[in-house]
């Protein structure tokens, strides 16, 4: 069964483009190795850390986005942790919460649907009458 | 309510502070999922030293506030947020 990945790994800042690149490849290549599809690849590139790791200020981000077979992610994260140049990796499980999320919608459109409603009968009713008294005032004045 | 009735408490009855009702900003924005690399909506519920907002002052929903602990801790991880330090003087 396939399911939504996303993946995250910090570079030594140290390592080079070319270095960059081959680990991006690697993991491209695990994942379409087990005929799963890469739906993103976000590069962020240098960025300054908020704390020192390994007494590193510097690292380099990239997240990937990927729908694969969860028994990858096993060698996927024994590949992470042997390289070197990784610092650190989070592997995440997108599709885990999105029926809870789901729920929130059917929520907002009831909500969405009362607003809806009650703007209705506001201009039905003549609810105009707030920028009338406003006029009005203004008229007296 | 109560202490209206109540002659005695009169005066502990006036203390009362309006403060504006709270509502929760991802149910405002209509945001399903909160996502961790989104660091900088994260740091707005957090204070200096790092730690979280409880929900009861920030007015974020318990639904939310779930995922917004996890995503800080996530994104600590990640160095994209800092870790809880003491208060330097």
């Amino acid at each position: 069964m396939k399911r939504k990945y996303e993946i995250g790994f910090l570079l030594n800042p140290e390592s080079s483009d070319e270095e960059v690149k081959k680990i991006t490849d690697t993991v491209v290549g695990i994942i379409e190795k087990a005929k799963g599809n890469v739906e993103n690849i976000d590069e962020w590139g240098r960025r300054k850390l908020a704390y020192p790791i390994q007494k590193h200020k510097e690292g380099i981000y990239t997240f990937i986005n990927t729908e694969v077979e969860g028994k990858v992610m096993l060698e996927l994260e024994r590949r992470l942790k042997l390289s070197e140049s990784v610092i650190r990796f989070i592997v995440i499980r997108l599709d885990d919460k999105l029926k809870k999320a789901n729920k929130l919608t059917k929520k907002w459109r009831k909500l969405e649907k009362i607003t809806e409603k009650t703007k209705e009968t506001m201009e039905k009713t003549g609810s105009d009458k707030k920028f009338d008294r406003k006029e009005e005032v203004k008229n007296e004045g | 309510m109560r202490a209206n009735n109540n002659p005695d408490n009169s005066r502990q009855s006036k203390k009362y502070y309006f403060s504006r009702k709270k509502y929760c900003l991802f149910c405002k924005d209509r945001i399903k999922l909160i996502d961790y690399k989104n660091y900088k909506i994260l740091q707005k519920f957090t204070l200096e030293t790092g730690k979280i907002i409880p929900a009861r002052v920030s007015g974020v929903c318990s639904y939310h506030q779930k995922q917004l602990t996890k995503a800080i801790k996530r994104a600590r991880h990640m160095a994209l947020l800092k870790f809880v330090e003491p208060k330097r003087d």
